[in-house]
């Protein structure tokens, strides 16, 4: 029997392959395209060189003063470089600025750890630490608990608090918001309309609105005398905020995990948290994964709200800066686009690590 | 075989579902007593301990501050009451031009993002990922202080013939101040309204009989433009323009929209504006490619295939992204407060509090109020989404 051999490829028409074909398809595939290409490239022309100019040619980098700004026609990065301490730790003492970076190195490495440890390392250590953080980060930050020189809250601040301010949220948030997602699914009439209550009331306010109830209206709920930090009360208010956005993303989660899942768990005899902990909660957090990271997201984006409530967080150390008497020289620009730039960074990053695991999850067949 | 006799197996109390729960919930229910009645009666003492009096009756004194910009009349005689309606007036406005403009923008940003032309697409992507993700306040920092204050001052204003002004004030233009008779036109314009929805309905009607078209496009846009001008002709033009005049130090006349205003609106349609172009994106991406061979194939144009068969069918998956896009845009809105646009938030939070010390009264109006606009903007959306929804047979 003769083995069928298909014959070589054609190579491509001439006419399609190489750069010429390329430019012609995707920038003049229309007189309208082609108007609209070199319009944008004119619009490039003349932006870009100025741009570049004012941001890195002419702009002023060496220097600790206003006065180093010498070139009128570029950025101020002295601004930045002198007041980049400040920026990132706040007026937190320079010689105990270690326990931040402590706390953030920890944070990245329970992070890691939860993705990369063995199965049973990770539910025994991994996932309590991460649960313990904010705690333990709170003690090694205040520091008067353990034996270290107490800073109080007042100097805590900057991009640091941020993120840290950020996780902590986050991390108290995901026992809460599983428990309300839990409730809202529930059987129960009261404790469903109580998960229902909570939920959309912290969906439905504005968070400034909640902020100023943190912090005009919550001290009238406390027994008289007790003075509770503003920083605990913002964290008590984010976590709030988020757990109410996150027991939608859950709910979100839970529909999606089959039926079958619920049966399976209930014939093999399992009991309610078992088969919640065991069998279903895995599959929700896996689904929701993009959705609780686009979730975060947000609320990080939120933490520079509390510039409002007087916190001094990155973009508020940020507005004091350009109010300081000793540099009134209009370095707006400057500060603004650094602290863009760094939350940029932050924000772009995890929406592409989020899209890349829905990109893995999704199983469809699209196009 | 004989049959064995049923073992009659009840669970013991505590194992019977029915008053697990019953007791889960006394549990839940006595405990969330025990909390609110901590918090009531530690209010009440704190209240009491600060001298503050709980009740409405601050909504009827006279307020005494200023308000930079106010829809209706107000001045620092009137009540708290009325500081409450010009916030609340204020922050519609800012929340109607901001839905406005930024549906405009995303869905333009959005649909760009599947052009044929390579750096159309690579803008949309670029404005999408920058302003999704730089923080809002940052944003309205950067128009108000870096953008909107380095605008000449009002000698130097830039200004297009002589109509509109721009400069560090504000953004200034001719307005228009009805006379007597432009009742008619009003009235005419109600009646276009109307009429376009009647003749909507007419050509819909008779294309689902008979198959015939109507061009209901072009026949609506007549009717909206025809008729306000014939009135306008009849009643012999009733309106003037109001130019504004640069007198002294500042601009007079014609309608002023204040820098706050704008650096807040700008901020708020970019920021949103990129997550509506987000929504359109991935609503667009949800049609299987399918439709549109599908479409091509029975010789549909370009145009026609985006407008019948893309777009509609995108539309279930964007609605209920509008809805919430457009409900963060408002509750986005109170960071007005940061750069002082006179808001809800700004005036009766804000001020209002600060001279009043009505903490609780004033947070419950103002989230209620939010809840209330949200709640609308909701319904309304939701009745839209009726309406796009997948037609099922019944």
């Amino acid at each position: 029997m003769k083995e069928f051999k298909p014959l070589p490829d054609q190579p491509a028409p001439n006419d399609t392959i190489g750069p010429i074909p390329w430019i012609k398809e995707n920038l003049f595939s229309s007189p309208a395209n082609s108007i609209a290409t070199l319009a944008i490239f004119a619009f490039f022309a003349t932006v870009i060189p100025p741009l570049l100019d004012w941001l890195f040619i002419s702009a002023n980098w060496s220097g600790t003063t206003q006065a180093a700004c010498t070139n009128e026609n570029g950025a101020c990065w002295v601004f930045v470089i002198a007041w980049s301490k400040q920026f990132f730790y706040g007026s937190y003492p320079i010689e105990e600025i270690w326990r931040i970076n402590l706390c953030l190195i920890g944070l990245i490495a329970i992070i890691i750890a939860s993705f990369k440890l063995p199965k049973d390392l990770r539910n025994k250590i991994a996932i309590p630490l991460f649960l313990m953080l904010p705690f333990i980060s709170i003690l090694i930050l205040s520091g008067s608990w353990i034996g270290l020189e107490y800073v109080s809250t007042d100097y805590w601040g900057g991009f640091s608090l941020n993120v840290l301010l950020a996780a902590a949220s986050i991390i108290v948030a995901f026992p809460l918001s599983f428990l309300w997602a839990l409730g809202r699914r529930s059987d129960m009439p009261f404790v469903k309309s109580v998960s229902i209550i909570l939920i959309e009331f912290f969906r439905g306010v504005p968070v400034l609105a909640l902020f100023f109830m943190g912090s005009v209206m919550l001290p009238l709920f406390f027994p008289e005398g007790t003075n509770v930090d503003k920083l605990l009360r913002v964290w008590i208010v984010l976590t709030l905020f988020m757990s109410g956005y996150m027991a939608e993303v859950f709910r979100g989660g839970f529909q999606a995990v089959p039926k079958g899942q619920y049966e399976a768990a209930d014939s093999l005899g399992l009991g309610f948290w078992q088969k919640t902990l065991l069998i279903i909660l895995p599959q929700v957090i896996k689904i929701s994964m993009p959705n609780i990271l686009a979730t975060f997201v947000m609320l990080f984006k939120n933490t520079t709200f509390l510039l409002i409530i007087g916190i001094f967080e990155m973009l508020s150390t940020t507005q004091t800066a350009l109010t300081n008497s000793n540099w009134l020289g209009g370095h707006s620009t400057e500060g603004y686009l650094f602290v863009a730039v760094v939350f940029w960074i932050c924000c772009f990053s995890m929406s592409m690590i989020s899209s890349s695991i829905e990109r893995k999850l999704d199983t469809s067949h699209r196009n | 075989m004989s049959e064995k006799p049923q073992v009659k197996s009840s669970p013991s109390f505590f194992n019977n579902p029915r008053n697990r729960s019953l007791i889960y919930q006394l549990l839940l229910l006595v405990g969330l007593a025990y909390f609110f009645y901590g918090i009531v009666s530690n209010t009440l003492a704190n209240m009491e301990a600060r001298g503050i009096k709980s009740g409405y009756d601050f909504l009827f004194t006279t307020a005494g501050f200023d308000i930079l910009m106010s829809l209706i009349p107000y001045d620092a005689t009137h009540t708290y009451g009325r500081t409450f309606v010009v916030g609340l007036l204020n922050t519609i406005l800012v929340s109607t031009i901001g839905i406005i403009l930024s549906t405009i923008v995303g869905f333009i940003m959005g649909v760009a993002h599947f052009s044929h032309n390579l750096l159309i697409r690579k803008l949309a992507v670029a404005y999408i990922e920058t302003f999704r993700n730089i923080p809002l306040l940052l944003q309205i920092f950067f128009w108000y202080f870096a953008v909107l204050a380095a605008l000449p001052s009002a000698r130097q204003s830039m200004s297009i013939g002589e109509a509109i002004f721009l400069n560090v004030r504000g953004l200034y233009f001719p307005g228009l101040i009805a006379e007597s008779g432009a009742g008619i036109v009003y009235g005419a314009i109600a009646a276009a309204i109307a009429g376009i929805f009647f003749l909507r309905r007419w050509a819909k009607k008779r294309q689902n009989d008979t198959g015939q078209q109507f061009p209901v496009f072009t026949a609506s846009l007549g009717i909206l433009f025809g008729l306000p001008l014939i009135a306008l002709l009849v009643s012999g033009i009733p309106f003037v323009w109001d130019f504004p005049e640069l007198k002294g130090f500042n601009f007079r006349g014609g309608v002023t929209v204040i820098p706050e205003l704008m650096a807040l609106a700008l901020a708020l349609t970019v920021y949103t504006g990129a997550f509506i172009a987000e929504a359109v994106r991935a609503g667009i991406q949800a049609v299987p490619h399918g439709q549109t061979e599908a479409a091509r194939s029975i010789g549909l144009k370009e145009s026609k295939i985006m407008k019948l068969i893309v777009v509609p069918q995108a539309m279930r998956v964007i609605v209920p992204l509008l809805n919430s896009e457009y409900q963060s845009l408002v509750k986005n809105s109170t960071l007005a407060t940061a750069i002082g646009y006179p808001d809800l938030f700004t005036v009766f939070v804000g001020t209002t509090l600060n001279q009043t010390g009505q903490a609780i009264e004033i947070v419950f109006m103002t989230m209620a109020v939010y809840f209330v606009i949200n709640m609308s903007i909701s319904f309304v959306m939701n009745r839209f989404n009726a309406s796009v929804e997948l037609a099922e047979r019944n």
